[in-house]
């Protein structure tokens, strides 16, 4: 077999794998552990148009699962829109505000934007833990909101078994890979690196580096804002402290670097590696030893940044492209 | 028609006049060169030129056209390049994809823009190289590799900011040789340089400026032989009568 | 209307705590151009340095000092050469390190969580406490003592940090490089000496600020995350880099929060808090003296 047909052979079967799993795994509870490291994976590959191909630091991405989450929440609940509706909408919204964020910031050194985006996440917190009613909108404050788990169905987005939620979030997590994949390889990719890594010269080739930026936080917070709305109807309750908290953001932040910015796989491999981690110590240190998880969060991040700048990503490709050369060799 | 030209350009940094007063024409398809001591305002004058920093009062006109306001991407589109005095390589990235980010400025489909690149590599010598990381490069290929980007941006008028410094001798005969070719190709060229030798060969003109001022301007042999020149590099104790 | 002055007046007797708080974090950034993302936690590892001493020996929680300050001194100055510099020394080209403030936002999740594994979740308050719930009455006005005990300590500090940079021969040196550091170790100094010692500097800011809270303020694993954020909006209003902007921007904030109150929910006035951070990035991001660096 040549190289290209030894990795569309790894390809097809890690696709038969995800999708066949449900029909081994029937552990709900297995399930739902799954839907969320998706979940998870999905929204560091949407940071990572961003926060890696950008070059920047955003902090603040919750604010844009929140946008999400309550935006087709609230319109569920209160109007009866299809939350297929409500996930464009707050996708939209989101986009709009990560482009208001940008605008002053991206022409500023990097700080600025870092902490810009902390702020706006912490200010949209602290408002809707205020508010209860945004005009005719019920927000309902710090309580949150609950969605009746009543007419089920793929037009409600809503399921009584954990696999449609499974597809569902598996389809958009390759959605999103693909959109990264073709970005990559695309001008606006380019564009993006170079901006990133020297963006003086890159101006000087006809990059305009602020531009490209926006146009990165825009898809970013939009798709973000996609998978807050698909949160909001998997676990029928949001409220400020779950979907618009500081620890989602950086979260997010971090376990896309430490599975390395900027590169397609990274962010995913992050999220495989280090969700189990926390999910294994919460479940069985958590009563014991508190944060250990977060320690050993914190640990990694610094011994990737300084020994793997670019992620724990860095040596598996390299193994994994060492195993296909040889098994490339062997065949011939 | 003047390809360039500076109409009385100033660049001041608060009370410090970086470029005081500069005025200077190129035409279409000659190297004019632009020398003067450490400090005398040559890298401010090309970032003005390049859309770096407006200027403070004067005019940029490039191709007929007042740019003094318009953005280093667009002036790049409009057929300016550049290369820095301290080389700026996208250093995590191949030596394909550093020209690429060039290319890409003429053409959204990546397949030509990587036939481009391809091309603009094959004319440095650097086509061999292709898939190395641009932060692995000697100097001297790192300087080609600047070029090369600049030049895959298919310009009128390329700025070349010190490209022969720290080049061993022959290193800078074979860019000497480089820059005659473009210029043969049609690109006019407008450089900053040290080294004498280069700089007199290359040149149809050159201008010479000290403390931001034009002190000086004419062909080689004009200028070698100037007393005003002599004396900003030598400084005024230097008796040349 | 006294209330509102009295409100006044002990908002900028805690703003002023805020900006001591927040000027180990400009200085920081004012020389190596890295925002440090554990200075909340530097802070806190301070006030348990504080607690202990004075609930271990009895002696005054301003006494604690003596102690605080070496201690986090070292601790910064160590922080930085063994954690941070070897990323510097890695990226040695690049201009500003995103991954230096990663490395730091790594350092806040273990410095956090090691104490919250080892101190426990709890909130402690100094027992033995001789200035607990001490109000000074001025006019019918009610003005806490350990607040105005911080004021003072708050305006000495960056007095004397300011004086430092000015006046030494070390304080020159740590000017120089933050304005150019290629240029300074052109001229002999080590960039990451320098590093090492504003960190360090740093750091014992962050103590001293430390020792005037714990005479009135919880002390427990998280207490950091509060005033680092409020710190990054206080910088970014006084001015990345400028140490008059951090205790100005810290009073600022000081005021609303205690004034605010008056008129609206007392989380509103923290809304109003971040509203007012955005809108300076928008309008003015060079903070309120549009001045990069004023040492």
């Amino acid at each position: 077999m040549t190289r290209e047909n030894l990795q569309k052979a790894f390809l097809t079967l890690v696709l038969i794998i995800v999708f066949g799993l449900p029909l081994i795994l029937r552990s709900p509870t297995y399930l739902h552990i799954l839907v969320l490291l998706y979940l998870y994976a999905y929204l560091t590959t949407s940071w990572n148009l961003v926060g890696g191909f950008a070059g920047v630091l955003p902090l603040g991405h919750a604010a844009f699962f929140g946008i999400g989450a309550y935006t087709s929440t609230v319109l569920y609940v209160q109007y009866g829109v299809s939350p297929w509706f409500g996930m464009v909408l707050g996708g939209v919204l989101a986009s709009i505000t990560g482009v208001m964020i940008g605008l002053p910031t991206f022409k500023m050194r990097g700080a600025y934007f870092a902490l810009a985006t902390i702020a706006f996440g912490e200010g949209m917190r602290v408002m809707v833990e205020n508010i209860d009613h945004l005009g005719p909108f019920n927000i309902n404050g710090p309580r949150g909101l609950q969605i009746p788990p009543l007419n089920v169905g793929l037009a409600n987005l809503m399921f009584t078994n954990k696999e449609p939620y499974y597809y569902i979030i598996l389809v958009m997590l390759i959605a999103v890979l693909a959109v990264t994949y073709f970005i990559s390889r695309s001008r606006l990719g380019y564009y993006l690196n170079a901006g990133g890594e020297e963006p003086e010269a890159a101006m000087s080739l006809g990059v305009n580096v602020a531009r490209c930026k926006l146009i990165a936080m825009a898809m970013s917070s939009f798709l973000t804002a996609l998978a807050g709305s698909f949160y909001a109807q998997f676990s029928l309750f949001i409220h400020p402290k779950s979907v618009i908290s500081l620890d989602l953001s950086f979260e997010i932040a971090f376990i896309a670097l430490i599975g390395g910015r900027g590169s397609i796989v990274g962010p995913v491999l992050g999220a495989l590696l280090l969700r189990p981690v926390s999910d294994f110590s919460r479940i069985y240190f958590g009563a014991t030893l508190p944060g250990l998880h977060l320690i050993i969060f914190g640990m990694v991040l610094i011994l990737v940044m300084i020994y793997l700048p670019r992620g724990l990503q860095q040596p598996l490709t390299k193994a994994y492209n060492g195993l296909l050369n040889r098994l490339d060799r062997r065949s011939r | 028609m003047a390809i360039l030209e500076l109409r009385n350009l100033i660049k001041a940094f608060g009370g410090l006049r970086a470029v005081d007063g500069l005025s200077l024409a190129i035409e279409e398809g000659q190297i004019l060169g632009l020398i003067g001591p450490n400090g005398a305002g040559k890298s401010t004058a090309f970032n003005c030129i390049a859309g770096v920093y407006p200027p403070s009062s004067g005019e940029v006109y490039f191709c007929g056209e007042k740019t003094n306001n318009q953005k280093p991407w667009d002036l790049c589109r409009k057929g300016l390049a550049r290369t820095f005095q301290i080389v700026k390589p996208f250093a995590s990235k191949s030596l394909l994809y550093n020209v690429m980010v060039g290319s890409f400025s003429r053409t959204k489909k990546r397949s030509k823009a990587e036939e481009k690149a391809l091309a603009v590599l094959k004319s440095l010598h650097l086509d061999v190289k292709k898939d190395m990381n641009s932060g692995n490069l000697t100097i001297a290929d790192r300087k080609k590799l600047e070029i090369g980007r600049a030049l895959a941006t298919e310009p009128r008028l390329l700025l070349l900011d010190e490209v022969m410094a720290g080049l061993r001798p022959t290193e800078v005969d074979e860019m000497v040789a480089v820059i005659r070719n473009l210029r043969d190709s049609g690109i006019t060229i407008f450089l900053i340089e040290h080294i004498m030798r280069a700089i007199m060969a290359l040149s149809d003109r050159i201008v010479v400026i000290h403390y931001g001022k034009k002190i000086c301007e004419g062909t080689p042999k004009e200028v070698a032989d100037d007393e005003r020149v002599i004396k900003a590099y030598l400084g005024e104790d230097y008796g040349v009568s | 209307m006294v209330f509102i002055l009295e409100d006044t007046i002990n908002g900028i007797l805690m703003g002023s705590i805020y900006g001591l708080t927040a000027l180990g974090l400009t200085l920081i950034f004012g020389v190596l151009k890295v925002i440090n993302f554990a200075h909340g936690s530097l802070l806190m590892v301070g006030m348990y340095v504080a607690y202990w001493a004075v609930t271990l020996s009895g002696a005054h929680p301003y006494l604690t000092l003596i102690l605080v300050i070496p201690v986090m001194y070292l601790f910064g100055y160590y922080l930085q050469d063994i954690v941070i510099k070897p990323i510097f020394k890695a990226e040695s080209e690049v201009r500003e390190p995103i991954t230096v403030i990663i490395v730091t936002t790594g350092v806040w999740y273990v410095l956090d969580n090691l104490t919250l594994l080892i101190f426990g979740p709890h909130y402690r308050t100094i027992q033995e406490n001789p200035l607990r719930g001490k109000m000074l009455e001025l006019g019918g006005m009610l003005i806490s003592v350990p607040k105005l005990w911080g004021f003072s300590a708050a305006v000495l500090t960056a007095a004397a940090v300011y004086l430092f940079l000015q006046k030494t021969s070390m304080g020159r040196a740590i000017r120089a490089t933050s304005l150019d550091r290629e240029a300074a170790s052109l001229m002999g100094i080590k960039q990451f000496k320098i590093y090492n010692i504003a960190f360090g500097i740093g750091t014992a800011t962050a103590g001293i600020a430390a020792v005037t809270l714990v005479p009135f303020y919880n002390v427990f694993p998280t207490v950091g995350v509060l005033f680092d954020i409020k710190g990054f909006i206080i910088v970014v209003l006084g001015g990345l880099g400028s140490i008059g902007g951090a205790i100005l921007g810290g009073m600022i904030i000081g005021v609303i929060e205690s004034v605010g109150p008056q008129f609206m929910a007392a989380t509103w006035a923290e809304g109003i808090v971040y509203g007012l951070f955005l809108l300076f990035l928008f309008v003015k991001p060079s903070g309120l003296f549009g001045v990069r660096y004023d040492w």
